[in-house]
């Protein structure tokens, strides 16, 4: 069995309902973004700029046999896509707050001062990513749009496909979600 | 929010924003009436919308890719050098742990990543580096293994296995362990801290979290030598006062935590020995025997001031049916001063050691004692062979709690026991042997045993077990046992085995299978005796997946024993040393085999990378380091490896092999062919034949001492010698067309030819033989056939210069001598290596005696292993007269 038809099993698996295929799927897609993004930086160091969808589909492509899933195996895939990038993202920023505050809880145990690691313009992530497992509770569709658009760069139109809603509910729903989120973060 | 609210909010907030700000009112008016509430909630997202313009806007996803790939922090999927992180499985004061998959060798290590802390002061990493590398020379199956130390990109790793299982804490978490495993996990701890004590390696920081027990029950031992660092730090925490502690948890845990398994002189702040593992030891022994460290209390001052001051309770406070023995072992580890204490880990571990044997062997007796019927068929049962019903009751089970006897009856009993248990066998088989002596059984062979475990995992350990109940049964003289080659033809389910056996011209048939369920490994071995399809014997293991070498010495000795051939001790003794390896190093030596076997350079430079490390892990491997020979000498061969770098390192390699163990035959065979190929001949047979009588099984020993004996010009030896190869190994068209080439140097063309033309029979496209079969027509002077055979080989692969030097001889005897010069040109002036000790067959068959002699004595400089021909190939015999030729001959030393 070659690994695209590894992935695209563990993909059909996980659309239906197996958890621990998604836990087996998840290292595996990351390896193929990491490899995608280090080819992306290689290429487009000059200008700085990412196609972070083109990213998405060809590490899409070059994992999963497209002539055996659908637009729901689809649909999955680019979730777990856009919640790596989440993950990844929110990590990094957690990664740098505790650097800021300084080391393990071993030696700087006592202090519990919160630091901002963003300047005031920058989205703090991790209160972001705590607002959006709000969002998820209240309204779960609204918080994969926030996760394809903002997390994965979907476009609307991306974001409609993957989710198999039309284009206008995307649109309002992340026009909701904006609102939403923005309001809980400047509270 | 609820559910219906929440939809009604995005409903109204959807259409609001449809309308422009100045409708909005009026719309909200409408839709919302009374509903202030509603009104509210739906207001404060319009605002928020209206503020948040470019909020979010910018992906996120942009800074991705440069995360992923900058990111100093190790994240799943990242590749470090050949590793590539699977995910984090830990975090310790020194750094953190991750999963990672090792690409080269596919398997899984541990990546423990120091922390930039640690990493920054200089003495502490050099010191942690020392210590490390040290720790890492230790080499003990009960002591993690460290694959490597580095820096990469500035951070600081360790690569070590990865072991699946839980840490004694987690153990001890779960439930009161019982005696034996208490026992059995603490031999394993003494067994690695002996080692580790006879390199002068102190671990200092013996507690529950660095022993980890696999499912199986095996017991490693981590972190050895990176103590020294943690040592220091916490030496340097108890200074602090208790109030600052008190203020964090952490801290506290951290140091409460390890002061229980402190040693007083440790705690004192004074020079540690190996002594203080001794003690750490022993609270680790009384807390799985009790649940509870001997000196722990509330507070750390308290805990401090018992560990210096305060004598452990007897463990029979806590627990019932302690032996006396271990309540003397645990008292001697735990005393105060150290010159009271157990002096070496050594003595301990015998004690340890002893108090096993004696509890299993009271438990066995309990078991059996006093013999009655049923104890005499199971008797009987192991030693006829109507064992189908059996099933292993051997499982290791003493681990029950066991009731304390006095020991004089104890005593008694055994020797009982051992008196009538030994009457019973002595006297079955005597019976056994007399009723079949009639009819001996003198030739098996071992098909592979079917990996039936489902995971291809597994398909190495059972190659690997049929492999070496081969290796074993053919160290027996007068057994013919067919070789691995052969046998391994009759691979999967459905064999019919008395075909097999007619094949293979054998009289009996062993087969096995593996099933494999959690960390149960049961082989079924099955012996049947082809000539009436009866099943002579048959026997199940269920034994734990790490016992794959007791299972092989069983299962070997086992076969061995029904085939009725008495061992000698001298024998025994040989079978038995060659097992005492480590099985890590087994395990990888029987990878490298398997890979090695699927052929190919690429499969043979795995296999390296397996010997390797099976080498690094016990460097008094034997057997490891001549396949390492062995693989370097094929890879030189194959101009893949540079002989200038890789020939010393074969020597030396088994040189190694040979001081390890005098008696390995595989050294001497590779010995022999390091000899051969420095033309020291004499040496060289010496060594095959050392090799030969070891084990007269070997069919590589056979095969090349054979060929050695036709380039001596001892053709009958030689022809014999192939031919008992092919009988032991009739299914291996190399041994057949090794016969064929005998014969062929012996000038017995027409049966070379028909040898030759039979494996094509068999297999048209076979290389060795068309090749060899165009020698044999170049020889007899079969031109033509030569040609288009020497062509034919070409095609197939063989497109050298070799092939295409003889070609050109056969051009050349033909009549053709322009083609033959066209090919000589193209050689001359060819890029490839082009052997100066064979480019005279083409000059003596164009005539050109002066420049083959010129050829020749560059070949000599080169010392060029094509010089070994000379005295056997019949190119050169038009210049057999030419004393420059004869000299050459003497220079060389052949007879």
């Amino acid at each position: 069995m070659n690994q695209t038809h590894k992935i695209t099993l563990m993909l059909h698996e996980w659309s239906d309902g197996n958890r621990e295929a998604l836990e087996n799927l998840m290292p595996l897609v990351y390896a193929e973004l990491h490899k995608q993004a280090a080819r992306y930086l290689r290429r487009e160091r000059q200008n700085h700029t990412l196609q972070t969808t083109a990213l998405i589909h060809e590490t899409y492509i070059k994992l999963i046999d497209q002539r055996e899933v659908d637009w729901k195996n689809r649909a999955h895939f680019f979730a777990i896509a856009a919640n790596l990038m989440r993950r990844i993202l929110v990590d990094y920023a957690r990664t740098k707050h505790r650097e800021k505050r300084g080391g393990d809880a071993l030696t700087l145990p006592l202090e519990e001062a919160a630091l901002v690691i963003n300047d005031e313009k920058d989205i703090d992530l991790i209160a972001l990513d705590e607002a959006l497992n709000h969002l998820a509770e209240i309204d779960e569709q609204q918080s994969r749009i926030v996760e394809l658009r903002y997390f994965s760069g979907l476009t609307l139109e991306e974001t409609a496909e993957a989710l198999n809603i039309s284009r206008s509910t995307v649109a309002e729903d992340w026009a909701m979600a904006k609102a939403w989120l923005r309001r809980e973060l400047t509270r | 929010m609820g559910q219906e609210n929440w939809r009604q909010v995005k409903e109204i907030f959807g259409d609001a924003l449809q309308q422009t700000p100045e409708e909005r009112p009026n719309f909200l008016d409408r839709v919302c009436r009374d509903d202030k509430k509603l009104r509210s909630e739906v207001e404060s997202l319009l605002a928020s919308f209206d503020d948040a313009t470019s909020f979010m806007e910018q992906p996120a996803a942009e800074k991705v890719a440069s995360l992923i790939i900058e990111s100093k922090h190790l994240e799943m999927g990242k590749r470090f050098g050949h590793y590539e992180i699977i995910k984090q499985i830990g975090e310790g004061g020194m750094g953190e742990v991750y999963l990672a998959k090792d690409n080269k060798l596919d398997r899984k290590v541990a990546v423990k990543i120091l922390n930039e802390k640690f990493a920054n002061h200089e003495s502490n990493l050099n010191r942690f580096i020392l210590e490390a590398k040290a720790a890492s020379a230790l080499n003990h199956p009960n002591i993690l293994v460290i694959h490597e130390i580095g820096e990469t990109d500035d951070i600081h790793y360790i690569i070590s296995e990865f072991i699946e299982g839980e840490t004694l804490r987690e153990r001890l978490g779960k439930s009161v362990m019982n005696l034996g495993e208490v026992l059995d996990i603490s031999i394993q701890i003494a067994n690695a801290l002996t080692a580790a004590h006879l390199a002068h390696i102190v671990h200092r920081d013996i507690k529950p979290e660095n022993i980890i027990i696999r499912p199986d029950g095996f017991v490693k031992v981590l972190d050895f030598g990176l103590a020294k660092l943690i040592g220091q730090k916490n030496r340097s925490l108890i200074g602090l006062d208790e109030s600052t502690l008190k203020q964090n948890d952490t801290a506290k845990g951290v140091i409460m935590g390890t002061i229980n398994y402190m040693s007083p002189e440790q705690a004192k702040g004074e020079q540690v020995d190996e002594r203080t593992d001794i003690f750490s030891f022993g609270v680790l022994v009384y807390e799985m025997n009790t649940g509870q460290t001997p000196f722990a209390s509330d507070s750390i001052s308290e805990t401090f001031a018992n560990l210096i001051n305060k004598e452990p309770l007897p463990l029979a406070r806590f627990a019932a049916n302690v032996p006396n023995e271990l309540q003397h072992i645990v008292a001697k580890m735990l005393r105060k001063n150290k010159d009271e204490r157990y002096q070496t880990i050594k003595g301990l571990l015998a004690d340890l050691r002893e108090l096993k044997e004696n509890l299993s062997f009271e438990e066995k007796l309990e078991r059996s004692a006093p013999p009655n019927n049923e104890n005499a068929t199971a008797i009987l049962q192991a030693t006829t062979g109507d064992v189908n019903k059996r099933t292993a009751e051997t499982q290791h089970s003493f681990l029950q709690p066991i009731a304390r006897k006095p020991f004089a009856a104890f005593l008694f009993a055994a020797f009982f026991v051992a008196v009538v248990g030994f009457g019973y066998y002595f006297f079955v088989a005597n019976n056994n042997v007399t009723d079949s002596d009639a009819n001996p059984l003198k030739s098996i062979a071992v098909l592979p045993f079917v990996n039936e475990s489902g995971d291809a995992n597994f398909d190495y350990l059972s190659d690997g077990l049929s492999e070496s109940v081969i290796d074993r049964l053919s160290q027996l003289p007068q057994l013919k046992v067919i070789a691995r080659s052969s046998s391994f033809k009759y691979r999967g389910e459905n064999i019919d085995i008395q075909d097999a056996a007619n094949k293979l011209g054998v009289q009996v048939i062993v087969t096995g299978r593996i099933i494999q369920r959690g960390d149960n490994l049961s082989i079924r071995v099955e012996m049947v005796d082809a000539r009436d399809n009866r099943q002579v014997w048959s026997e199940q293991y269920n034994r734990k997946t790490t016992d794959a070498f007791a299972v092989q010495q069983e299962v070997a000795q086992t076969v061995s024993e029904q085939l009725r051939l008495k061992l000698s001790g001298a024998q025994e003794q040989k079978l038995a040393k060659r097992d005492m390896v480590n099985p890590q190093a087994y395990d990888l030596l029987l990878k490298g085999r398997f890979i090695s076997g699927k052929g190919g350079t690429d499969n043979k430079k795995k296999a390296i990378e397996y010997y390797r490390q099976a080498v690094a892990i016990d460097p008094n491997y034997a057997l490891a380091n001549v396949y390492l020979a062995g693989s370097y000498r094929a890879l030189v061969g194959h101009s893949v490896l540079n002989p200038k770098e890789f020939n010393p390192k074969a020597k030396a390699a088994v040189q190694k092999a040979l001081e390890l163990d005098p008696n390995l035959p595989e050294a001497h065979l590779m010995i022999g062919h390091q000899y051969q190929d420095d033309w020291n001949w004499a040496a060289a047979e010496t060594e095959y034949k050392r090799a030969i009588e070891l084990n007269p099984n070997l069919v590589a020993a056979r095969n090349n001492y054979s060929f050695y004996l036709s380039i001596m010009g001892r053709h009958d030896e030689a022809i014999a010698e192939a031919g008992r190869t092919k009988e032991l190994d009739p299914l291996t068209l190399g041994n057949r067309v090794a016969f064929g080439l005998a014969l062929d140097r012996a000038r017995r063309y027409d049966e070379a030819i028909a040898e030759f033309k039979k494996i094509l029979e068999v297999d048209k496209n076979y290389y060795g033989a068309i090749y060899w079969l165009s020698y044999a027509y170049l020889d007899k002077g079969m031109y033509r056939e030569a040609i288009d055979s020497f062509q034919e080989a070409i095609r197939l692969g063989g497109d050298n210069p070799s092939n295409q030097i003889y070609l050109g001889a056969s051009y050349a005897k033909a009549g053709e001598r322009e083609k033959a010069q066209a090919i000589l040109k193209q050689l001359e002036t060819s890029n490839e290596y082009v052997s100066p000790g064979e480019l005279p067959v083409l000059y003596v068959a164009l005539g050109d005696h002066e420049k083959a002699c010129a050829s020749f004595e560059k070949a000599y400089a080169a010392h060029d292993l094509q010089l070994q021909f000379l005295k056997v190939d019949p190119s050169f015999d038009p210049l057999r007269d030419d004393p420059r030729f004869q000299d050459l001959i003497k220079r060389v030393g052949l007879p």
